[in-house]
């Protein structure tokens, strides 16, 4: 279809050096906690956040470079989460074995959904994305393989709680990083830079030369895939999934306040949006009902299209140029 | 199972036309505007509200509900366009996707808050009474649903067609930039016409709530319908999109009579994928320009 490689970027600056170290500090602090840790709601609340991370990582790749938003994403991490079940609940296979059979099933359906609508310029795919969940829910309502409303149950690990906690607070860590390495590897390859060009100017990135169906088409599919696999280990980790609650709209909107937030189009952005939105309505839930938090968070994002388009990356970002350009004094010349 | 077929094609038709006012709105802002609004489904489930309100409050009849969501929604929809939508209708695509799904979500969560996610019914005295003619069977509201929402269509393309402001509409989704050459205030035209979709989706809802029952928290499926009826009748086309919801509902009579209710809702989105492939150049370039 389209051959890979990578593009040299040019070697960092201070503060790029001074970011790393951070990134790496902060890995070292979450390995530590994990397995030092003794906090069964703090593990299970972090455990969270990193799918999360992977989730919106996911949705970043077609959503944040490439600027075709997927509002639906939690019909693939469903779809993930309902194949480990069916194939634990009729041939006993563990869900740690099938999860990347997960995402095969859940990148065929990405790849169904996208094959008629990324072909179209616009927001076909984004309305297609947002109303195939409820076609999806009713597919797992009535079909016999699903178990309709009753759900399928998965045997619980020999595991204490802690220690279940605990196993699925490294694997989402692990996963998340192995995700951000990913879309970082393909942020400075030649496919990032071809959807960001499609974002930019899709008729022009045609003009030179971008396969741009193709590369749409492969950024949701492995965009599906992470959704399916992480939809997958997460059937394990609840032990049972239902219609409504797997494919609550709720991880949707999440993915999207996640994105929008912390920056899209930049690999540190999930990074970033995903403790800050998830930790926030943690808090407020306390408080308030679940209701009154997502008024909140959309009028935030309301607030962040209008005014602050690239989230706090992007507010970073403009802040670091700044910086950098400020030394040199402005040319008087007209 | 014949005689049935007589009831079939009445009631596919009344659906339809409300199915045909639910897509209009959003088929006149997409293809005279460019904005894709997501938010639309979220305006016809306040529509709904709106009628339910009135006629708990005050006995108000949906009747009458459905021509005084008119006004009101249209001052609604010219309040969303000035503080929203203007913002965001240079911007980039996605820009202006994620303001509008942030405000669907806002009303969405703001109507759970107000009505909870309970599911209402609006009784109206005529609401079980139907008239038999022949071996058709015509339930009263969806009669009068129907005949509002032809009423409505009408009005949109004696609007487009005779008047001014509507040969000025006309001109400005054919050409933007020509049609302010030629003296057209575009900027206050494109409130109008964003005032006139919601006020559509704020009519659909008052029809909507006269036939289901709705809550808040169901919407999103019915901007599932209207972006089918969209797709099928093409942008921007009164005619075209009163075809397509009529189209539309006689396929859900057909289907409800002969498979299980849910599958219908399959049928459609197999329906949308297929019109998806199969129309692919009609709608490539019309929701190029801005959001």
């Amino acid at each position: 279809m389209f051959s890979v490689f990578f593009l040299p970027s040019k070697k960092g600056s201070r503060a790029a050096r001074v970011g790393w170290a951070l990134w790496a500090c902060l890995l070292v602090a979450l390995i530590a906690y994990g397995a030092f840790g003794r906090q069964l709601f703090i593990l299970s609340t972090l455990g969270t956040v990193f799918l999360y991370v992977v989730l919106t990582q996911a949705w970043n790749l077609l959503g944040g470079y490439g600027g075709y938003l997927n509002f639906g994403m939690v019909t693939f991490f469903g779809i993930g989460a309902y194949t480990t079940a069916i194939l634990h609940h009729h041939y006993g296979l563990s869900a740690f074995l099938t999860a990347p059979v997960a995402g095969i099933v859940a990148a065929t359906a990405g790849l169904l959904i996208g094959i008629p609508t990324l072909r179209l310029r616009g927001a076909y795919f984004a309305l297609v994305t947002m109303i195939i969940t409820f076609a999806v829910q009713i597919l797992a309502l009535d079909l016999e393989i699903t178990q309709g409303a009753l759900g399928i149950y998965m045997p619980r690990l020999p595991l204490t709680p802690l220690g279940v906690e605990r196993l699925f607070y490294f694997l989402f860590l692990g996963f998340a990083v192995l995700v951000t390495a990913l879309v970082y590897a393909i942020q400075h390859s030649n496919i990032g830079w071809a959807l960001v060009a499609i974002r930019e100017d899709e008729d022009a990135a045609e003009i030179v030369g971008v396969k741009t169906v193709e590369v749409k088409w492969a950024a949701n599919a492995l965009a599906c895939f992470i959704a399916g696999v992480v939809g997958g280990l997460y059937a394990q980790r609840i032990a049972y999934v239902e219609p409504i609650g797997t494919f609550a709209f709720d991880t949707s909107l999440n993915v999207v306040l996640m994105a929008v937030i912390g920056g899209p189009g930049t690999w540190q952005g999930p990074l970033i949006g995903a403790p800050l939105v998830l930790l926030v309505a943690d808090a407020l839930r306390v408080t308030f009902t679940s209701e009154v938090n997502r008024v909140i968070f959309s009028v935030v994002v309301i607030v962040i299209a209008l005014y602050i388009p690239g989230g706090v990356m992007g507010v970073l970002q403009r802040w670091r140029r700044r910086q950098s350009a400020a030394p040199a004094p402005p040319s008087r010349t007209p | 199972m014949l005689q049935q077929i007589p009831t079939i094609v009445v009631d596919g038709i009344l659906l339809g036309l409300i199915y045909a006012i639910l897509g209009l709105g959003l088929s006149l802002v997409l293809g005279i505007m460019g904005i894709v609004n997501v938010a639309h489904s979220a305006f016809i489930m306040l529509g709904s509200f709106f009628a339910f309100e009135l006629f708990r409050r005050m006995g108000v009849d949906p009747i009458v509900a459905f021509f005084l969501s008119f006004p009101v929604f249209f001052v609604l929809g010219a309040l969303v366009y000035r503080l929203l939508v203007t913002r965001v209708e240079r911007a980039p695509q996605t820009q202006g996707l994620v303001a509008m799904f942030g405000l669907m979500v806002l009303i969405e969560n703001l109507g759970t808050i107000a009505w909870t996610t309970d599911t209402r019914v609006i009784t109206a005295p005529y609401t079980n009474a139907s008239l038999v003619v022949g071996n058709v069977t015509l339930v009263h509201v969806k009669l009068i649903a129907g005949l509002l929402a032809l009423l409505l269509i009408a009005g949109f393309w004696a609007l487009l067609r005779f008047t001014l402001v509507g040969k000025a509409i006309r001109a400005m989704g054919q050409n933007r930039v020509a049609a302010t050459t030629i003296g057209v205030n575009v900027a206050r035209l494109s409130a109008i016409m964003f005032g006139l979709g919601i006020a559509c989706a704020g009519a659909a809802g008052v029809a909507l709530a006269m036939i289901f029952p709705f809550s808040p928290n169901t919407q999103v499926q019915w901007l599932a319908w209207a972006f089918l009826v969209v797709i099928l009748g093409g942008l921007g086309n009164v005619a075209n999109t009163l075809v397509a919801g009529l189209v539309v509902g006689l396929i859900q009579t057909f289907c409800t009579a002969f498979m299980p209710f849910d599958y219908v809702y399959l049928v459609l989105y197999v329906l949308l994928a297929v019109i998806l492939v199969v129309r692919r150049e009609g709608l490539s370039h019309a929701v190029r320009r801005a959001i």
